[in-house]
């Protein structure tokens, strides 16, 4: 186990989403729906806000009328550096771990509910009741993921098992892991390669490089969270000088 | 002020131990009918905690709702006592010595619900020890001290302990009463409590110096414990609604308006349900209602400090918070409920000499503050949570679910079961209190007027 | 243990309450302290004039070579806020026991409120930072204040506004009070002084309608300058420090500051008090009593500061925003450390020690002490605060929080001359004052001694205090 800390402890796990290739397909989100065994958000949780999607396809609307625009952006967990969900939770069931994760331990929640509140980008979720799938689905459960009760909360782990297991096959191999072996399930899924994942405390990895590209920014940098997942500015072929997507 | 009455002792006691040493006719009714609404109630909360936080409206992002606000509620509630038992003691108000008792008993009462709704608000309150009691060591993992949700457990045990030792420190010449006015097993039980009160000097001595440590002790527990329920909510910097600084001042001079409020509703329907007419007196109403102008005035400033720093700032999503909050349907009618109830209509009144001395009018006025206080709280917390934020298309989506309104009024039921029964085993008026006021009072001739004095003792 | 012959010392252990000096022995007594002045007072006097003068000048030329640069002008900044916290704060102290029927107020209630006339100091060094603040719309957009639709001039003009509100209602304070010893002085003083006594008593007799209508005044201009002291506390707050930094919000500010105004009110109402008591020779009526009470308010406020500044600490330091980060490195952490520091412990650690200690509070001289020492904690806090919101640049006014913190500015020559004359001359209009009026309330005096008798009480002494409605 120690071993394995010693051995990560160098990673910075970290996603680029390019605004400019996201068509609001949504087929990140159905992937991380059945990488993830999340509950069917069925009409009733939905209508009373109580649906659960680790990941999002948000629509905005950019530009003034008549120039209106609705661009999308997917949103996850934003795996902060400086994360205020961590601090506020009582019994360290949201903290940090030495690969830059944001990882929450379904064990120890007891459901206070804090962090959702902390949380800027509101995407942590509380599960209200217990999940239930149909029968179809029952044996489509991927078995290396937890399935939360109810009365805690989860979010996006940026598939940690999938991390786990390719780095598992590596080290048997005898060999480094390589930039671009690990896919996360909406990386992996987005048609357009619009997501990257990968180590931000390797310079030469392709996350790293797309960080420092000038469309990159953050969201809701005000808070101060020095979030994990970068993302890159729609371009506007109309629109000159500012290339400032967000909000 | 306080005029000097005369009352012999044997009237004293007779008529302060009247609730204790023989029952009203009205007392077994009421806490029957009470009894069956906290048994109603716990029945509801066994079948949340058995089925799930899905049976309350809560929502995403609303994830804290109506029990929090219940909570704060009650905790502010329980800042009656120390106010009115320590501060004024230290202020050495002598107006405040029929009103101490039950005080510092709606503040353990109070105090005790409170602690309920953090527990069964939890998604799995039967893991809830683990974070108050680190007992689950074998894993090397003790609980988060940087949580506000540590400190609050801490605050509220410490507020609570301390609270039921005043209350019993000041029973003691009490105890010593009962204990030789009875007989048979209750004899028996005063007996075990009373500790061998004999009022000799030296307990005397013992008794006061107690007393007086243990205010000075508790004071600043009493202001940090609202301090930190506040900052379960100031420190989130993400919630616009939540992180302000007055936060602390804010809710501490909150929850004294609210908890002086409820000790005026208290001693209303003591003087009316047990007939203590001449121990609870006009003038103790018109002292407590001066009291409550001035702090209801310091917490009209603070109000008004938090809305005006709110917009200050000048950010686009902390004034679409505000217009939600003051202008938008149905938080509008609650916030014109909540002002009118909380400030504009009592506190006219209270200016009033004649009203402030109407026993009626005070119990009214002081029922519409606590309805104002609680939609304070409600306002606080919701509106912050309903919010929009910039990357979620859901907000608004709360209301309360039947489940939570029921929890709520079970809290009322229970508060006042738990006060009604020890109202039968102990005076709610402490006698020895209202025995040394008599001693402590005078008249002094200036003049040709005869005017009420008291004594002041020199160090 | 070796039991030690007790000593027989039973009246020790009671002091023996004041007795009651008769009513015209207050009367000449306290008439005596206005006539004539000592040759020291004298000196004094002209001393604290010519530094005065001198500080004026330091102004002056302060402004001639420094008016383009607003970052120069924080220590300036700072002593106002000095100058009104304690020029204000002393006559609430007075003015708030008063309405809550406290007895021990009454040989200072005179004091406290003549400290309203020291206001004078407060405004003269004012003036510069008027011209110097930013208006509301700067490079044609709107700043951050509280001002949210009035017009461009509003924190200028209500700043100044809201300063000489506070003075005139100060006076008005002192002045429904006086009333009555003004009457003492037509008909006790003589020369100038009973001539101005006659004008300004307007007819006192004492008659009942006269006390009602007194007492009346004092309710209403005392309710008055508690809310005119905290608007203006807000208004100098928000406008001359928050409104200078961009990102600053902090919505306890007002109160904090309020609070640690009476702390340095309080605080300098016992030196002056203890000096008074001293140079006056009125140990007869200012009590140990008065100082003990002032002692468990001075405790008590010193224990609101370190809540009130926690209270604030706590939330930006936990939140963590980019706001609240650059909030913090700029009036805590950043260049301003060692006032923060110091001030902190002048103004809260030192005192804490030495006021918990009932025996320092029924000490004269230990209060006197600890006052000092409050009082030099005020002023470092208050440098704390205002030097760093006014060292930043008004260039970065627009930004959304304080992306540079400005390095540590240090005052220069005309600052201290500033400090000194501004002080100086605060100090020479109280001395002025009691040489026009007593500077203990007489008739305050009077009525204590009417409502109180010392009796004998079971075994010890207690005095019996009558308290009419």
């Amino acid at each position: 186990m120690t071993t394995d800390v010693e051995k990560f402890g160098t990673r910075n796990w970290g996603m680029i989403a390019d605004l400019d290739k996201c068509t609001g397909c949504q087929a990140c989100v159905l992937a991380c729906q059945a990488e993830n065994n999340i509950p069917i958000n069925t009409q009733d949780r939905v209508e009373r806000a109580r649906s659960i999607s680790w990941i999002r396809v948000e629509r905005y609307w950019e530009g003034d009328f008549p120039d209106t625009k609705a661009r999308f952006i997917p949103i996850m967990c934003q795996h902060c550096e400086n994360a205020p969900c961590e601090p506020v939770c009582p019994v360290y069931a949201s903290y940090h771990n030495s690969e830059g994760l944001n990882v929450q331990v379904y064990n120890r929640c007891v459901g206070t509910r804090y962090c959702a509140n902390a949380c800027p980008y509101i995407v942590r979720f509380f599960n209200y009741w217990d999940p239930v799938w149909p029968e179809s689905l029952r044996n489509h459960l991927n078995p290396d993921v937890t399935i939360r009760s109810r009365g805690i909360m989860e979010k996006c782990s940026f598939c940690i098992q999938r991390i786990n297991r390719t780095s598992r096959k590596a080290k048997s191999e005898g060999r480094e892991l390589e930039d671009g072996e690990i896919q996360t399930a909406c990386s992996a899924a987005c048609g357009t390669h619009g997501i990257v994942f990968g180590d931000l405390n390797d310079p030469e990895s392709r996350v790293s490089k797309l960080k420092n590209h000038k469309r990159a920014f953050t969201l809701l940098e005000q808070f101060g969270t020095d979030p994990n997942v970068i993302y890159l500015a729609k371009i506007d072929p109309n629109k000159k000088g500012s290339e400032e997507g967000h909000h | 002020m306080q005029q000097k009455r005369n009352l012999t002792q044997e009237y004293t006691n007779k008529v302060l131990l009247n609730g204790t040493l023989e029952t009203p006719k009205w007392w077994a009714p009421t806490v029957a009918g009470l009894g069956f609404v906290v048994l109603i109630g716990v029945i509801i909360i066994a079948t949340m905690v058995n089925r799930g936080l899905g049976l309350t409206g809560l929502s995403r992002p609303v994830y804290w709702g109506l029990f929090i606000t219940t909570f704060v509620f009650w905790v502010g509630i329980s800042h009656a006592g120390i106010m009115i038992s320590a501060i004024l003691r230290l202020t050495q108000a002598e107006w405040r010595r029929p009103v101490t008792r039950a005080a510092e008993l709606l503040t353990v009462c109070s105090l005790f619900t409170a602690l309920v709704f953090p527990l069964i608000h939890a998604g799995r309150p039967w893991r809830i020890a683990y974070w108050i009691l680190p007992y689950d060591i074998s894993r090397g993992i003790y609980p988060n001290i940087r949580s506000p949700l540590i400190m609050d457990p801490v605050a509220i045990s410490t507020y609570l302990t301390g609270s039921t030792l005043f209350l019993y420190i000041a029973l003691l010449p009490d105890l010593g009463v009962l204990r030789d006015r009875t007989t048979g097993w209750k004899n028996a039980f005063y007996t075990l409590l009373a500790l061998g009160w004999k009022g000799n000097p030296r307990q005397w001595q013992m008794q006061t110096i107690g007393g007086i440590l243990l205010s000075a002790l508790m004071l600043p527990i009493f202001v940090s414990v609202h301090s930190i329920v506040s900052w379960d909510f100031a420190v989130a910097s993400a919630v616009e609604g939540w992180h302000s600084t007055i936060f602390a001042p804010y809710f501490v001079i909150g929850a004294v308006h609210s908890g002086v409020s409820a000790v005026v509703t208290m001693m209303a329907l003591m003087r009316w349900m047990w007939k203590w007419d001449d121990f609870i007196r006009p003038e103790h109403f018109d002292a407590l209602a001066r009291l409550l102008i001035v702090v209801a005035t310091g917490w009209l400033a603070c109000t008004f400090l938090e809305l005006t720093f709110a917009l200050y700032g000048q950010d686009a999503p902390e004034i679409a918070l505000r217009e939600m909050q003051i202008f938008q349907w149905p938080w509008n009618l609650l916030f014109i409920i909540f002002f009118v109830t909380g400030y504009l209509i009592p506190v006219p009144i209270w200016c009033v000499k004649k009203y402030r001395n109407n026993i009626a009018i005070m119990f009214w006025t002081s029922i519409l503050v606590n309805v104002g206080m609680w939609l304070e709280r409600f306002l606080i917390i919701v509106p912050g949570l309903a919010r929009r934020t910039p990357f979620v298309f859901t907000w608004e989506a709360y209301r309360p679910s039947p489940v939570e309104w029921a929890i709520m009024i079970w809290s009322f039921a229970w508060v006042s079961l738990l006060m009604l029964l020890f109202s039968r085993f102990f005076p709610l008026v402490p006698l020895f209190e209202q025995k040394e006021s008599q001693v402590f009072t005078d008249d002094i001739q200036i003049g040709r007027a005869k005017v009420p004095a008291i004594v002041r003792e020199v160090e | 243990m070796v039991n030690l012959p007790k000593k027989e010392n039973h009246d020790s252990h009671h002091t023996l309450p004041p007795e009651n000096v008769e009513s015209s022995v207050i009367v000449e007594d306290l008439i005596a302290t206005t006539n004539g002045a000592s040759k020291s007072f004298k000196i004094i006097a002209i001393g604290l004039g010519i530094m005065s003068v001198l500080g004026i000048i330091a102004l002056v030329l302060k402004w001639i070579n420094y008016s383009d640069d607003s970052t120069r002008w924080g220590y300036v900044a700072a002593l106002v806020s000095f100058l009104l916290s304690i020029t204000g704060g002393a006559p609430m102290v007075a003015m708030g026991p008063v309405m809550a029927k406290a007895n021990w107020v009454r040989p200072l209630t005179r004091l406290a409120a003549i400290f309203s006339f020291a206001g004078v100091s407060t405004i003269i060094v004012l003036i510069p930072l008027l011209f110097l603040l930013p208006p509301l719309v700067v490079d044609g957009t709107r700043r951050r204040s509280i001002w949210f639709e009035a017009p461009n001039y509003s924190p200028h003009i209500w700043g100044i506004i809201g300063m000489v509100l506070l003075l005139i209602t100060g006076i008005a304070l002192f002045y429904s009070a006086a009333l009555p010893d003004f009457a003492v002085m037509r008909e006790n003083s003589t020369g100038w002084r009973q001539k101005l006594g006659k004008k300004l008593a307007r007819g006192w007799v004492g008659t009942d309608s006269q006390w009602r209508t007194l007492r009346m005044r004092i309710g209403m201009f005392g309710t008055f300058y508690f809310f005119v002291m905290v608007m203006v506390n807000f208004l100098y707050t928000t406008d001359f420090a928050q409104g200078v930094v961009p990102g600053y919000r902090d919505a306890i500010y007002t109160l904090y500051h309020t609070v640690s105004s009476w702390q340095g009110g309080v605080a300098a109402l016992v030196i002056a008090l203890w000096i008074v008591r001293r140079n006056m020779k009125l140990e007869k009526y200012i009590h140990l009593d008065a100082f003990w009470s002032l002692g468990r308010l001075l405790f008590a406020l010193t224990l609101l500061w370190i809540y009130l500044f926690y209270s604030s600490f706590i939330v930006f330091w936990y939140g963590r925003s980019e706001n609240d980060k650059a909030t913090l490195d700029l009036l805590v952490r950043g260049p301003m450390i060692w006032a923060f520091l110091a001030g902190a412990t002048f103004i809260w650690l030192v005192p804490w020690w030495i006021l918990i200690w009932n025996r320092v509070r029924k000490s004269i001289n230990g209060m006197a002490i600890g006052s000092c020492v409050i009082i030099i904690g005020l002023l470092l806090d208050r440098i704390r605060l205002f030097v760093s919101a006014w060292s930043v640049p008004q260039e970065f006014i627009h930004q959304k929080w304080l992306k540079q913190i400005p390095g540590t500015i240090y005052p220069d020559i005309f600052d201290v001359i500033i400090a000194l004359g501004s002080i100086s001359l605060s100090i020479l209009m109280i001395m002025l004052m009691t040489k026009i009026i007593p500077v203990l309330s007489i008739w305050q005096i009077q009525e204590f001694n009417l409502l109180s008798k010392p009796i004998k009480f079971i075994k010890g002494h207690a005095t019996l205090i009558a308290k009419p409605d």
